[in-house]
């Protein structure tokens, strides 16, 4: 049963697993340290979507950075973008690679309808980079981290 | 258990192509699968696994959840006012239960 919930997410497991079986490289991941947290943020997506982000400011990700309460932590997600058919943001992924599973949600946007602005609360297992993803209508993808410490183990 | 309920906030009127505030929230344990019960049993999972909101016939803001949306999810998002219309909102259970809401804008 626990196996059969599981295999329905993406587990951080099952990512380490899968990673380690397809290349040594992306094994850093468990080692990661503050030197190396981009490259290995940029891996994991790479992993997850079979594309390389980058890095970029027009991602905004206001997260506190220290919040007693891993239960439910604010989350503002911006993205700069015109919002035009040609230039727009398609979906935003929110990911906590330090949670038991990893991806938080994704968010769909639409041209000239939707602004690229939400707002919510999530879980958080542990002090970790938390990792906005967004899509852009050309294919290519953005991304942006911030540190977020938690207090209590929020997926308890 | 109690029965989830779902509540927004959205303006009644707006100016054409004025951007509009909305928040969502539904009452909602969303179990994550994680947790087991005093007996050592694993609790199965039960979230609301998608949020959509239509403006009209199209669908202009959706959200896939997963387990590490906060209980009683919540969502501020933004529109962009284009007619008078309806808005429906969409929430969807694990199992396959549906939660909704509607609101008419008035656009002016």
């Amino acid at each position: 049963m626990v196996e059969e919930i599981r295999a329905a997410g993406l587990t951080r497991r099952a990512v380490l697993t899968a990673a380690v079986a397809g290349g040594a490289g992306f094994a850093g991941v468990m080692l990661a340290s503050p030197a190396n947290a981009s490259d290995d943020a940029a891996e994991l997506i790479k992993h997850l979507t079979g594309k390389t982000p980058t890095e970029s400011d027009r991602l905004h990700l206001a997260m506190p950075r220290v919040f007693a309460n891993g239960y439910t932590v604010p989350l503002t997600l911006v993205i700069d973008s015109p919002m035009t058919e040609a230039d727009h943001v398609r979906d935003v992924r929110v990911l906590a690679p330090r949670n038991p599973l990893i991806t938080v949600a994704t968010f769909h946007f639409v041209p000239q309808r939707s602004e690229p602005r939400v707002s919510t609360r999530i879980r958080l297992a542990q002090p970790q980079d938390v990792l906005a993803v967004a899509e852009m209508n050309d294919g290519t993808l953005l991304m942006t981290r911030t540190w977020v410490e938690v207090a209590t183990n929020g997926c308890a | 258990m109690s029965t989830p309920t779902p509540r927004v906030q959205v303006p009644r009127t707006a100016v054409k192509g004025e951007i509009i505030k909305i928040k969502a929230l539904i009452e909602h344990k969303m179990e994550t699968g994680l947790r087991r019960d005093s007996s050592g049993e694993v609790i199965p999972r039960k979230i609301i696994n998608q949020f959509v909101c239509r403006y009209g016939d199209e669908v202009v803001f959706s959200v896939d959840l997963n387990e590490a949306v906060a209980a009683n999810p919540y969502f501020e998002f933004y529109l962009r006012a284009t007619t008078s219309g309806r808005l429906d909102f969409v929430w969807k259970e694990d199992g396959g239960r549906v939660f909704a809401l509607k609101h008419d804008l008035l656009v002016g």
